[in-house]
Order: structure tokens, then C-alpha cells, then sequence
């Protein structure tokens, strides 16, 4: 089948990414560095996980960095207040934020396109100004502190990369298997997929309900990596990140999202640097490909590999 | 005394509703023609906004002058983002093939991103306060006190969103619009260019949202991200005014003007930008056609 062999390719790109990607530290020793590698994996997650709604499911939520937001709540506040280790709060994180992914995507079953868009977008805004508006339990604005987890960041960059390993094995088998075959029968014809038997209604729900949870994981470890929580986690330009790595790197292919997470992410720590013209560039660069290359870059690499033949 | 603080919130209420009438309008008539969202509408509004001010403070030029020069302005930002993002919706050339709804959204988003980052590189960050059309502070209307400003900007916004409702209805290219909103391809058997038509809705619709921005520059100090709450209000309202549908959109500005004024006093102020936002999500679930729209089948 040529879709299972284009996401072995694709599989194998990623896995090659994040073995470089493993290699790093021997190299680099500059904490700060370490640091912004650490946030491009976290943001990777995010691209992933929006990727499996957006690019392979056909959902297109604007809620993602709600959802990191939530997952970074959820372990704060459950840690603050009963005092549990971040060992046991971070799956409750993934398994509160994978509930209101699935109520969420429950909700917006039957809503497609720009309808979808602006519910998710709204329902993004709602978490934003509650948990910057609910002073007494999250401290708004101010930011709630929560406990680290390592001393130094090498333990974080190789937990941010094991855990994006794993998520992207997942996410391969996911794909692999029948279950990704109806997602992405879903995203080509919907009509056609609930014609053909497939369960419409589960699959998306569930789609919603993974994609929300793995954002939720993403945010719950930024949060002890940060060891501080604000509602400016959720905003729409941090989803506007997300997409944009999404776009540029390659919708509905498994290494675009991670590698257009590390391209934007670095470009923009060193366009910050030149003069914070990072958010401009990036803005041209998501409007360029969304017009001119669908499949982004990972699109643009194939597609010179195929030109000699 | 509760019975002149309705009065008062209601007419605040009103007339905030004017302003949101003016960008769900422009929204509207974008979506019945292109069936996208611009979610790059907020920073037409700021573009107005900073038209206006910048005209009229750097080049010291009266405000009556700056005000139709951000509604040119305005204009020609709609005109050309339909013309180099928006055309590849329907002229066959996009990349995307049928995931236009997506196409569209990524642009839009991208295009909304690019306009609050230009302003704030080029511009700066800081908020800018836009001169007033007139220097009377208070002026007493019954009951109710009212900023001279205020007065004649709501007053100007009536006569914009009159002049626009009686232009869909009645002039020629209002009803070309109308044909290419409901049938593309019969409109252009018709003879009717759907192309020039498209770009004149996104013309319209960029001037008045540039208009909204401009009258309320004074009040809202433009700063780059002014436009995030409007259009997300404006996104609220066209949807609960049914897509597509002018009336519709007036009338529910109207009424999120108007329950947002008296929700921030009697329910809470903290949480008044999420009445319409949970009131979006109640009717997409159970009406998603909204007040006035009409459920559409596609075949």
C-alpha cells in the first residue's frame, strides 16, 4: 500500500530527526540553548497532536494551546493543593484534559470547517479568561508556581524527547492501524466514510479526545519544566505557533510537525535576537506555504526526491 | 434610580451594539459570498484605528479629513486581501484542492498574525489615543449623559450601516453580490464577474470595520492586538445573526450590545467578554443556522 509506505518514510525521517536531536547535548552545553530545544520539543507535541486532529483527522480545531494550558492547571493545581508528586499528577493532567477533549469534541461533532474553527477558537478564549479571571485558585495573571522536577535541564531535554518518542510510535502504530485508515477517511469524505460503515462520531470524538490528552501531557511537563503556570500559555498567537509549524513543516505527514516545531522555534529564539521580527516572518513563511506548498517542506523534500525520475 | 441606570445601560448598550454591527456586517457579507471567515477581521479594525489616529496626529490634519482617508485606507487592505489571498478560493488555483474551509482559515489566521506584528515592528507597542470628532465632553439627553464624541460617532455608524443595508438591497451592485452569495457559478451564467464582486465585498467590509476602529479610537487607544476582542464578538454575533444574513447581524449586535452592558453590572464584570462566547457555543449546538439564517443543503 502506498500510504503505509509513506508513512514508513515519514516515520523513518522523524526517528532520524530525533536521534539528531539525542545527540545534542554532547555537543551543546549552553543552558539556555538546552533550554529553547527543550520548548521546541514541547511545542513539537503540540504540532503532533494538533497535526493528528488537523492533518490526518480533518478536525480543525484552534484549541490546542488551550488544551497545553489546561494540562499545565491540572498538575498545578491538583500538586499545590494536595501536596501529590508530579509522578501522579501529571497523568491526572492527561486524563483531565483527554475528558474535555472528548466532551469538547462531542460537542462540536457536527460542526465542520469555519463553524468549527470559531467554536474551538471561543471555547479557547473562555479557559484563557477564566483561568486569568479566577484570581483566588490560579492566581490570574501572577502566574502559579509549581515544584521542578530535575536540577539541571539535560534530565528535561531527554524527558521532553522521550516523551515525543513515544507519542510519535504511538502515533505511527495509530496510523498504521485500521483506526488510522478511518481517521483519515474521515478528513478525504466524511460522507462517504459513514456510507462506507465507518463510525463517524467515535472516531472523531476520539481523535479529539487523544489529540487533547497529548496536548494536556505537553503542558503538564512544560509546566514543572517552567515551574510556573499562566494563562498566556492558551493564547491564540501560541496556537498561531502551533499551526505555523504545522504548515511549514508538512500538514498530514508525521515528521513535518516536528521538524517545522525545532525550525520555528530556533529560527524564532535568533530572529528575536536580530530585532523580534520572528512573528512577521513566520506569518509570510505559514501564508506563502498554505498558498503555494500544501504539503510543506517535507512535501518539498519529496517532492525533489521524485523529480530526476 | 434602577429605572435611569437601564436606561443608561441600555443606550450604552445600543450603542455599543452600532459599533459591533459594523464589523458582523462586513463579516457576514464575507462569509455569503466566499462561505470562509476572515479571521483576520479584528485587524481591519485596527487598521482603521490607526489610520485614523496616525493621519491625524503626524500629519496634524483635522479629524474630519483623517476619518474618510481610514475608511479608503480601510478599503483597500480588504480589497487587497481578497485579491492576493482570497482568489485562489474560487479561481481554481489554489493548492489545497477541496479544503477551502481549511485554506481559508490558515490564511486568514496567518494574515491576522502578520497585521498585529507589522503594526507592532513598525509602529510600536504603545496604545495611541485618536482624537475626538468634536471637543464637547457632556451633553444631556434626558436623562442620560453623553460624550459629544460618542454622540456623533454612533450617529455617523446609523448612517453607515443604513447607507450600506439600502446599497445590498437596492443598487446594482448590491444585488450582484446577493446573486453571487447565493448561486456562484448561476450568477456568472448570468454575466454577473464574481470575481470583481467578491473583491468589492472585501473592499466594503475592510471599510467598515476600519470605521468601527476609527470612531472608537478615541475610546479604545489602539495598541496591535485592539482587534482580537472585536472579532471575536463580531464572529459571536454573525453566527447567532445567522451567516450571511445583514439584518441578522444588526440585530444581534444589538442585543449582545445590550446584554453585555447590563450583564457587566448586574452579573459579573470579570466575565462580561464570555456571555456571548457561551452563548455561541449554546446556539451552534441547537441552532446552528442562527436567528435569522437559513439552514442551506448542499448537493
Amino acid at each position: 500500500m502506498g500510504g503505509d509506505r509513506r508513512t514508513a518514510l515519514e516515520f523513518r525521517a522523524a526517528l532520524v530527526a530525533l536521534a539528531i536531536a539525542a545527540l545534542v547535548p554532547a555537543f551543546v552545553e549552553n543552558a539556555y540553548w538546552l533550554g529553547v530545544l527543550v520548548v521546541s520539543m514541547y511545542f513539537a507535541i503540540l504540532a503532533g497532536a494538533w497535526n493528528l486532529l488537523a492533518g490526518y483527522t480533518g478536525q480543525f480545531s484552534l484549541a490546542p494551546a488551550a488544551f497545553a494550558m489546561m494540562g499545565a492547571y491540572a498538575t498545578g493545581l491538583l500538586g499545590n493543593n494536595t501536596g501529590l508528586p508530579p509522578l501522579v499528577t501529571i497523568p491526572f493532567a492527561i486524563l483531565a484534559t483527554g475528558a474535555i477533549g472528548l466532551a469538547l469534541g462531542r460537542v462540536v461533532l457536527r460542526l465542520s470547517g469555519p463553524y468549527l474553527a470559531l467554536t474551538t477558537l471561543s471555547f479557547a478564549e473562555i479557559m484563557r479568561l477564566v483561568a486569568s479571571n479566577s484570581i483566588n485558585v490560579t492566581r490570574g495573571d501572577l502566574g502559579l508556581p509549581v515544584t521542578g522536577l530535575f536540577q539541571n535541564r539535560i534530565g528535561w531535554y531527554y524527558l521532553f524527547l522521550g516523551t515525543l518518542a513515544l507519542l510519535l510510535v504511538l502515533l505511527y502504530f495509530l496510523l498504521r492501524s485500521r483506526a488510522g485508515l478511518f481517521l483519515q477517511a474521515i478528513r478525504d469524505d466524511e460522507v462517504a466514510a459513514a456510507r462506507s460503515g465507518v463510525d463517524v462520531v467515535f472516531w472523531k470524538t476520539v481523535a479529539f479526545a487523544l489529540s487533547s490528552a497529548a496536548c494536556g501531557l505537553s503542558g503538564a511537563l512544560y509546566a514543572h519544566f517552567a515551574e510556573l503556570v499562566t494563562p498566556d500559555l492558551g493564547t491564540v498567537g501560541q496556537t498561531g505557533l502551533v499551526v505555523s509549524m504545522t504548515v511549514i513543516g508538512g500538514m498530514g505527514t508525521l515528521v513535518g510537525p516536528v521538524v517545522g516545531a525545532f525550525l520555528v522555534y530556533l529560527v524564532s529564539e535568533w530572529l528575536r535576537d536580530v530585532g523580534g521580527y520572528q512573528l512577521i516572518v513566520f506569518s509570510l513563511l505559514v501564508i506563502a506555504f498554505a498558498r503555494f506548498f500544501r504539503s510543506g517542506l517535507w512535501g518539498i523534500v519529496t517532492g525533489l526526491r521524485r523529480q530526476p525520475a | 434610580m434602577t429605572g435611569a441606570l437601564a436606561v443608561d445601560l441600555a443606550v450604552n448598550g445600543l450603542i455599543t451594539g452600532l459599533f459591533y454591527a459594523l464589523m458582523a456586517i462586513g463579516l457576514s457579507l464575507i462569509f455569503g459570498i466566499l462561505r470562509v471567515v476572515n479571521f483576520a477581521h479584528g485587524e481591519f479594525y485596527m487598521v482603521g484605528a490607526y489610520a485614523y489616529t496616525l493621519i491625524a496626529l503626524a500629519l496634524g490634519v483635522p479629524a474630519f479629513i483623517a476619518l474618510p482617508c481610514a475608511f479608503l485606507f480601510g478599503a483597500f487592505v480588504g480589497w487587497l486581501t481578497e485579491r492576493t489571498l482570497m482568489r485562489p478560493l474560487y479561481a481554481g488555483y489554489t493548492s489545497w484542492g477541496l479544503m477551502r474551509d481549511e485554506y481559508a482559515v490558515i490564511v486568514t489566521f496567518g494574515l491576522s498574525l502578520l497585521l498585529v506584528n507589522l503594526v507592532d515592528k513598525t509602529i510600536g507597542p504603545y496604545a495611541y489615543r485618536g482624537p475626538t470628532l468634536i471637543d464637547v465632553s457632556r451633553i444631556a439627553i434626558g436623562p442620560i449623559l453623553i460624550s459629544g464624541h460618542k454622540l456623533l460617532a454612533a450617529g455617523l455608524a446609523i448612517l453607515i450601516i443604513g447607507a450600506t443595508a439600502a446599497l445590498m438591497r437596492w443598487s446594482f451592485w448590491g444585488r450582484q453580490i446577493r446573486a453571487v452569495a447565493q448561486n456562484r457559478l448561476g450568477a456568472s451564467l448570468a454575466g454577473i464577474d464574481t470575481a470583481k464582486a467578491s473583491g468589492l465585498v472585501f473592499a466594503l467590509s475592510g471599510w467598515l470595520a476600519a470605521t468601527a476602529g476609527a470612531l472608537l479610537s478615541p475610546v479604545i487607544n489602539a495598541s496591535p492586538d485592539v482587534g482580537a476582542f472585536p472579532a471575536i464578538k463580531s464572529y459571536v454575533i454573525v453566527v447567532l445573526g445567522g451567516m450571511g444574513s445583514v439584518p441578522g447581524s444588526i440585530i444581534a449586535s444589538l442585543a449582545i450590545g445590550v446584554i453585555e452592558s447590563f450583564g457587566a453590572v448586574y452579573g459579573s464584570y470579570d466575565y462580561r467578554d464570555t456571555f456571548g462566547l457561551v452563548l455561541l457555543i449554546l446556539f451552534l449546538l441547537f441552532r446552528p443556522q442562527g436567528l435569522f439564517g437559513e439552514r442551506g443543503r448542499e448537493v
